[in-house]
Formats: structure tokens, sequence, C-alpha cells
């Protein structure tokens, strides 16, 4: 595992690289008639500087390590995609089932279906009044 | 006798049974989010932003800063009773968990309370005087002006929210280049939409906002595995005369430290809360008490917290530059409906501008019943677990993505901030100031090009016009200063001898 300073200034560099090669793909113009590619361009380099600082920091000051734990966001963000995918095959009653049980495998509470089954009549329930009530066009059938 | 005309125009507004009734929403949902754990006034402002669509503006706006104010007042609570502060209620766990633990529980919540209510009135006050003026000086602004004020802005929250300037000022920065993702307003150019219609609009605010609050503290709640131990113990509310004449000057204090520092860029409840309990420290009565579960430790930063969040809408109101993250997402609630908020919004838009001021005088009763009569019945909410709590969550942060365009590709948009959102936690650093810097972005952009046009390209528009020049000297000074401490503090200390 790597310095959580370090991973830090390489992170900002990779965002500030990937946005300022971008910027130079449109016109930059001048300053007084400034082109699509000015803007994001020096605030790419400013953001540049920055990561330049944190990686010369992360050389003098030793920082905690760098820890990424990726099963939890996994889970979640195969819930929301499910939702999103089994929403579009069949309706989002079911959407909500699959987002249900396959977040409920994330954290360290005992997986229960029971508890799964009744959230998701909790929230289909919730569904329906936004859509009833609130007008939202959910199609929840 | 104008403000008292306008005003009683805007208790019209504020009391028809419409308004009165997504108030009482408003503050309600407020103090839930504020009590419960890992969920903050910025994500649900987020959750509840697509659902404002069907509701009219006044009632929106009203029951979204409800849902602010409302949250201030609920924070203490989950503080004093548990330990689990939110960031504006740090402070209340100093001396509020000592007094829980003292047995005075239902004392510091009442002192909480009845200070959270005078903090928010003293601030209402100051808020129906000061905005209406402050709008008139905002007509002084020119577009370098506005771009150097935004600066000052960006510098304050970097600093209060992650306590580096550094960390702070680089997320701002990746708020800002996400702002350019899509049409450039001025020469039609798509800028980093790599061909995907979806992305010609530019990046969703409600994605942003839920993946990098709503996911992401999802996961970081999951990833502490800490079990959270309900509160089951029984208070006693009502104080005795000497305990609630403690109350009052130390409430007072406060309220006039939190209006203050509300109004200023990068102000807000979060450094409000400690200036006021500094200044009990100083000058309270009871000073050696303090920090071991004094009355003051808990009034003075309870009002200072509430009265913050209330003087915080006067910039965004009267010069229409919002100065915390979550003034941010108020100001795209506006401009979701239609609404800039700025100087004009007074005299465009009374009903609106008069009508929330008013709404702030019914929510403020409205907190003091829940949060006083009724808190009791609040903790119960603790007793929910989390393993039910986080799908409803993640649930709705699919039905808000998915309402603002009825489109379910939009809900891959929010996964991949969400992913975004976890890696920042993980590398701590604080995706408020990113929030800001995305809404902030293309409004600073489209000042910055004005002023250079303006200027026939040349940067001295910045330092000849008194307003910007003051504003780019503070934020010199203030960098400087950074700079300094960084170098005193790295220098090699001498070894004794």
């Amino acid at each position: 595992m790597i310095d959580r300073n370090l991973a830090r200034g390489l992170f900002l560099a990779a965002i500030a690289l990937a946005f300022g090669l971008g910027a130079l793909r449109y016109p930059i113009g001048d300053f007084a008639r400034a082109g699509a590619g000015l803007f994001p361009l020096m605030v790419s380099a400013l953001l540049l500087l920055i990561a330049l600082a944190t990686l010369v920091r992360s050389r003098v000051v030793a920082g905690p390590r760098f820890e990424f734990n990726p099963v939890n966001i996994a889970l979640l963000l195969s819930a929301l995609c499910a939702f999103a995918l089994v929403s579009r095959v069949l309706d989002m009653t079911a959407g909500i089932v699959a987002m249900v049980f396959i977040s409920g495998f994330a954290g360290t509470a005992k997986y229960s279906i029971v508890r799964n089954l009744k959230v998701s009549v909790g929230l289909f329930l919730v569904a329906l009044a936004f859509q009833k009530l609130l007008g939202l066009s959910l199609n929840l059938y | 006798m104008d403000l008292l005309h306008n005003l009683a125009f805007g208790f019209s507004h504020a009391l028809t049974l419409q308004n009165l009734l997504f108030c009482a929403i408003g503050c309600t949902v407020g103090t839930l989010v504020g009590l419960l754990p890992g969920l903050g006034p910025l994500a649900t402002i987020s959750l509840l932003l697509p659902l404002t669509y069907s509701i009219p503006t006044n009632g929106a706006l009203i029951m979204l800063a409800g849902i602010y104010y409302g949250a201030q007042y609920g924070d203490s609570v989950s503080a004093i009773t548990m330990k689990i502060p939110h960031a504006s209620s740090i402070v209340a766990c100093i001396d509020g968990y000592q007094m829980t633990l003292k047995g005075k529980t239902g004392l510091a919540l009442f002192t909480a309370g009845v200070s959270s209510f005078i903090g928010g009135t003293v601030a209402i006050v100051v808020l129906t005087f000061l905005a209406p003026s402050l709008g008139e000086v905002a007509f002084l602004f020119g577009p370098a002006d506005y771009c150097a004020l935004m600066l000052v802005g960006f510098v304050c929250v970097s600093f209060v929210t992650t306590g580096s300037l550094l960390n702070g000022m680089a997320m701002c920065l990746i708020g800002v280049l996400l702002g350019q993702i899509g049409t450039d307003v001025n020469s039609g150019v798509q800028r980093y939409t790599w061909d995907l219609p979806m992305l010609a609009d530019g990046v969703g605010l409600v994605s942003v906002a839920l993946g990098c609050f709503g996911i992401a503290e999802i996961t970081k709640n999951l990833d502490s595995r800490e079990e959270r131990s309900p509160f089951n113990g029984t208070i006693k509310l009502m104080p005795t005369w000497a305990e609630f004449k403690r109350i009052i000057p130390s409430a007072l204090r406060g309220s006039v430290v939190g209006s203050f520092l509300g109004i200023l860029p990068g102000g807000g409840p979060v450094i409000a809360q400690f200036a006021a309990y500094a200044l009990d420290k100083k000058v309270s009565k009871y000073r050696h008490e303090i920090g071991s579960g004094a009355i003051e430790g808990v009034a003075g930063q309870a009002a200072a917290d509430e009265a913050a969040a209330r003087t915080s809408f006067i910039p965004l109101m009267s010069i229409g530059i919002p100065e915390n993250a979550v003034m941010a997402l108020m100001m795209a609630a506006f401009v979701i409906k239609g609404i800039q908020p700025g100087p004009n919004m007074i005299a465009g838009h009374p009903d609106l501008f008069w009508g929330l001021v008013a709404s702030m005088w019914v929510g403020n009763c409205f907190l003091l019943i829940l949060n006083v009569p009724l808190v009791r019945y609040w903790l119960s909410v603790f007793k929910i677990p989390y393993s039910v709590l986080f799908p409803s969550i993640l649930f709705f942060c699919c039905i808000g993505t998915y309402s603002v365009n009825n489109n379910l590709d939009d809900i891959f948009v929010t996964a991949a901030f969400g992913l975004g959102g976890y890696l920042f936690s993980r590398l701590d650093m604080d995706a408020a100031p990113l929030m800001l810097g995305f809404i902030l972005g293309p409004m600073l952009e489209e000042n910055f090009r004005r002023a250079m046009l303006l200027s026939r390209g040349s940067f001295s528009a910045f330092v000849t016009r008194p307003i910007s020049a003051t504003l780019i000297g503070l934020i010199a000074v203030f960098i400087v200063w950074q700079l300094a401490a960084f170098l005193l503090k790295a220098r090699p200390q001498p070894q004794p001898a």
C-alpha cells in the first residue's frame, strides 16, 4: 500500500492532465477573446501545481497508508446498476427488489431474506406514493 | 414602515395552508436528517431537489430551507445523547455528552432546543434588515468583482471545511473542471463530452451531489463497521429557574457570533459553533465549568449554529453568491425554478423573498415544538438499524437521479460519481468544496471572460477596481499566512542541550 499523500498527489495530477490535455483540443484564443479551451486549461494548470505541491509534500512529510476496501462500494454500485438495468428490462418494482437484495450483502449485518423483503415492500409503497401524490413518472408495474 | 409592510406581505404568503404544510415537512425532515448519522442536509437537499419539480416555487424553496435550518436543530440531539456529531455539531459533543454522562440529557436537549430558537430568531431579524441593504450594494459589483468574490469563497470554504487550503482548493478546482463538461455557451463547442449526447448539457448536479455525498457516505459508514447502540434512557426536560437563567446570556452571545459568521464567505454553522464556544470559555461567568458538562457549553454553540445557518442565506439572496456547499445547492434549486438569486430577486420576486423570510419565523416555532416537547419521540429514530436505513437511502438516490430527466442512464452517472466520492473520502478529501466549485464554475468562467474582454485582456481589471482589489488582497494575505505557517511548522526544531 502507498502513502495517502502520494496517492492524492497522483490522483490530482491525473485529473489535471486529463482535463488540461483535453483542453488543448479546443480553440484557446487569447485573454481578450478567450476560446473554449482557455479557461479549463488555466484551471487544469492550477490543479497540476497543487498536485505537484502535494507530491513534493508527500516526500517530506510521511502520511498514513492509503486504504481502499472495494467490497462495499462494489456492492452498492452493483445495486445501483442493477436497479437501472432491471427497471429498463422489467419494471421498477423488480428494480427495487434487485437493488435491496444486492445491497443487503454490504456491511456487517447478517443477510436476511425476510428483512430484504420487508424493506422492498416498504420502498415500493414509498415509490407508489411518489407516483400517485407527486406525479413522478415511475414505471412501477 | 416599509419593512413591516414587506414582512406582512411575506406572512400573507408563508401562512397559506399549502406553504405551512411545506414548511412543516421541511422542518420535520430537517430534524430527522439532523438526527440520523451519515445523512446531512447536503445529501438530503440533493435527494429532494428533483422531487420539488412538481411543487410550486414558493413551497419548494420554503421546504428546502426548512430542511437546512431544521437539520441544525436536530444535529445537536445525536451529538448530546450518543456523541455522534455532524460537522456542525462537533462542539455539542463536548459539554452536551458530558451532561448526558452526568444524567442531565433532558437539560442538555432543552438547552440546545431553546438556544437554537433564540439563535434562529436573532438571525432572522438580521436577515430581514440586512439582506435588502446588501442587495443594493451588489449593484456596484462588476464581473471582476464577482470573480474575486467567488475566489474568496473558494479559499474560505476550502480552509474551513477541510482544514487544508491545498486539499480544499484542489477539490474546488476539480468541481470547476467538472462544471466545464458540456456545451460552451459562448462558442457552442462541446467540451469533454466524448460525443455522448447525455453529456451535451453537462453532468447533472443531482448525479454529482448524490454520488459524492449519498453513495460515498453510505459506503464510508458501512466500512467503519461501527454498531450504534440505541439510546434508551429516560429524560427529564424542564430545567429549574436558575438553570434557565444561565441559558439566555450564552445563547444571545452565540446568536450574535453566529449571525455575523454566517454572512462571511466560507462561514456557516461549522465555524460559528467553535467561535461561540471559544467566546463562552473567555467571557462566561461559569467558564471554569465549560468542558465538563456546563449549560453554557451547549447553549452558545447551539445558538451560533442555528443563527449562522439562517444568515448564510443573506449572501445568496442579496448578492447571488452562495457561501457554502448547501447554499450552492439552494442556488441550484432557485435556478431550477427559473429564478436567479441576486440583487434583482428581492425586487423581481418579493413574494418569494419575503415569503421565505416569513416562513423562517414560522419554521422557528415549528422547530421549537418539534425539538423541545417532542424531542423524546425523536430519540426512537436511533433504534432504526443501519441495515434497513442504507437500502432506503440508496433507493432515494436512484429515484432522485431518475426523476430529473426520467432517464435511467443518469443512474450510471451517479454510480460513477459514487465511486469518485468514495475515492475522495479514502484520500481524505472533503467533497463539499467540489460541490461549490461545480456550481460556481460556469459563473466564474462567464465573469472571468467578461472581465478580460472589458479590460482587453489585461489582468489589471482585478487590481484597479476597489472591490476586487480588496478581495484579491485578502486572498493574497491568507495564502502568505498559510505558507508561512507551513514553513514554520516544517522548520527543524532546535534540540535541547
